[in-house]
């Protein structure tokens, strides 16, 4: 089917909200990612020119403590969210991990690996949707503790021995990489570099997507919303 | 008769000879006349605040020193007349001492950045307590400063430094540096070893090798060297960890408030951590953490506080590390793997589709 020869159907992927969230998601994680790998790898010129920009060590921390306090504003608001809103529980379902996700996974592996012929057929959310998810949700969750422990250094110093602050440190900083480097990678991935949305997926903007796409990709979502009429 | 005229027309000669071909100073007070009075031991003068100065000044006063072939007028140039009237004015040490000069002095510049310095602008702001070069150097006993015996050799240069500041001298003598140096360890760094030699600035001033955040780099100077720290069994990455660390980081961003050495170690009293008088002997800690922590307890002084995580020593904190750093490569590694995996199998699915 080409693309002039069909009429696209948009149908919503991302609410308004939600579109929201995942913008504050982007500035409050570049802000801390920029100050944070500045002072991690501050022997790198790169590095030193960024905390030079950032106004100095002071500001830098600063400023990564600001965007710290936004970011876990947001868990604690999204956690309320998923939870206790109509939406939000809805979604929650929706990525809520089972173990269809886990079979999912090697149902795909071995598709992939020509070790079967039938790949699996995802819903709204699927198992690289929701590893995405969980693993960002988990990681800002634990990076949030270090955090903290760090932030408050001298209440900390006052419990633990110097030797968990160290262990701390290297620990917050390496659980910042990590995010970095799935988010990274996996947003590259499925929203950028994956054939279907090259070169973006737009629903970060719009919210919507095409239900084409969500025919070929999201298959159970297509034809659950079918069912439900949307469509 | 003849013989006498002769005599003289020859030191009549030789005098216009003097004047014409060597130096105009002929008319010179000569020793001889300066120790007519000055190479008597009672010849001494009482201060108007009861201070006796000693003016006794023989031949043997310059033997030994650097200026053994001077005499007298070379540098109290001021005195013409016999007995002088006025109080000779403080010798100007810069008439010779200047690169470029005729005199025989050292072709050296390095009286220029005493100028600049703490002393050399007290000086010139008029404080009369401030020393001249003479001062630290000495008056008549001067000696280079490689000599043992000189007021500025290395292991002296304390004792001259303490005769204005006592207190920081009293400090000094008890710490680690002052205790090995006088036990003729040469490696410990006397108050010129930190401070350094003419260019010595106020610790507030930027430009000085002490101000706060240029006092890691000097400290290194020594402590970062390997050659030098394993001769006393010290850590040489003791500067390497703190530049790591909050406190390093920091202060190398240009932080004035920041923990440098000296901050925890002391100043003129840095003593060896079993020292109990010593700022990071465990008892001192909470004390000394507390100075910028307020509320540190004795929690602060459990377990090591420079700390590598690049080294093994480290134990869990290197393992750790070890563990992310493998864990990260290995999830890029996965995440890369599964990207191409499900490409392939995109492309596959494509494909049997058409």
């Amino acid at each position: 089917m080409s693309e002039e020869s069909r009429n696209p159907v948009y149908v919503e992927r991302m609410s308004v909200l939600f579109r929201m969230q995942h913008m504050l998601l982007i500035i409050s994680l570049l802000v801390l990612a920029v100050t944070g790998f500045a002072l991690m790898y501050h022997e790198n010129r790169l590095a030193q020119a960024l905390i030079s920009l950032e106004g100095g060590v002071l500001y830098r921390g600063i400023i990564h403590r600001v965007a710290a306090v936004f970011l876990m504003a947001q868990l604690v608001y999204h956690a309320f969210y998923m939870l206790f809103s109509r939406e939000g529980k809805r979604e929650l379902n929706e990525v809520w991990l089972s173990r269809r996700d886990f079979d999912d996974f090697l149902q795909a592996m071995r598709y992939n690996l020509r070790m079967g012929n039938e790949y699996p057929r995802f819903g709204k959310y699927g198992y690289k949707e929701k590893f995405q998810y969980w693993g960002a949700t988990t990681g800002v969750f634990l990076i949030s503790v270090t955090g903290v422990i760090l932030w408050a250094e001298t209440f900390s110093m006052r419990f633990l021995p110097k030797f968990v602050l160290d262990l701390t440190l290297i620990i917050h900083g390496y659980q910042g990489l990590l995010i970095f480097v799935v988010l990274l990678f996996w947003h590259l991935y499925i929203v950028h570099l994956h054939p279907s949305v090259f070169p973006m997926n737009m629903a970060w903007l719009t919210g919507k997507v095409d239900a084409e796409w969500l025919r070929e990709e999201h298959p159970l979502e297509y034809e659950k919303l079918k069912g439900e009429g949307i469509l | 008769m003849r013989g006498k005229f002769l005599a003289a027309m020859i030191v009549i000669a030789l005098g216009v000879g003097a004047r014409g071909f060597f130096s105009p100073a002929d008319a010179r007070v000569s020793l001889e006349k300066c120790t007519l009075c000055h190479g008597k031991p009672e010849f001494r003068k009482i201060l108007v605040d009861g201070k006796i100065r000693d003016l006794l000044a023989t031949g043997e006063t310059l033997k030994g020193s650097v200026h053994e072939k001077k005499t007298c007028v070379d540098c109290h140039f001021d005195v013409s007349e016999i007995p002088h009237r006025q109080r000779p004015k403080r010798v100007v040490c810069t008439h010779c001492h200047y690169k470029g000069n005729a005199e025989g002095a050292p072709q050296s510049d390095a009286y220029l950045e005493y100028f600049g310095s703490v002393h050399g602008t007290a000086i010139a702001r008029g404080n009369t307590k401030a020393p001249l070069c003479q001062d630290c150097h000495g008056s008549h006993a001067i000696r280079k400063a490689k000599d043992p015996a000189s007021a500025v050799a290395r292991r002296g240069v304390a004792e001259t430094c303490g005769r204005c500041h006592i207190e920081i001298y009293a400090q000094y003598k008890t710490s680690i540096h002052g205790v090995a140096l006088s036990k003729q360890i040469t490696e410990a760094p006397s108050c010129t070893g930190c401070h350094g030699e003419h260019k010595i600035y106020g610790h507030k001033d930027p430009k000085s090798t002490v101000f706060a955040t240029h006092v890691a780099e000097q400290c290194s100077t020594c402590h970062a060297s390997v050659a030098i720290m394993s001769k006393f069994g010290i850590d040489s990455e003791q500067v390497t960890t703190y530049q790591n660390s909050f406190h390093g980081v920091a202060s190398k961003f240009g932080s004035r408030t920041v923990a440098n050495c000296a901050s925890c170690h002391g100043i003129h009293d840095i003593r060896p951590p079993e020292d109990p008088l010593s700022m990071v002997n465990p008892k001192n800690v909470p004390a000394t953490c507390g100075k910028c922590h307020p509320g540190a307890n004795p929690n602060f002084a459990v377990g090591k506080m420079h700390v590598d995580s690049h080294k093994k020593e480290s134990g869990v904190i290197y393992y750790t590390a070890l563990f992310f750093k493998y864990l990260t490569i290995g999830t890029m590694l996965a995440l890369i793997a599964h990207i191409f995996l499900d490409m392939y199998g995109r492309s596959k699915r494509l494909r049997g589709e058409r």
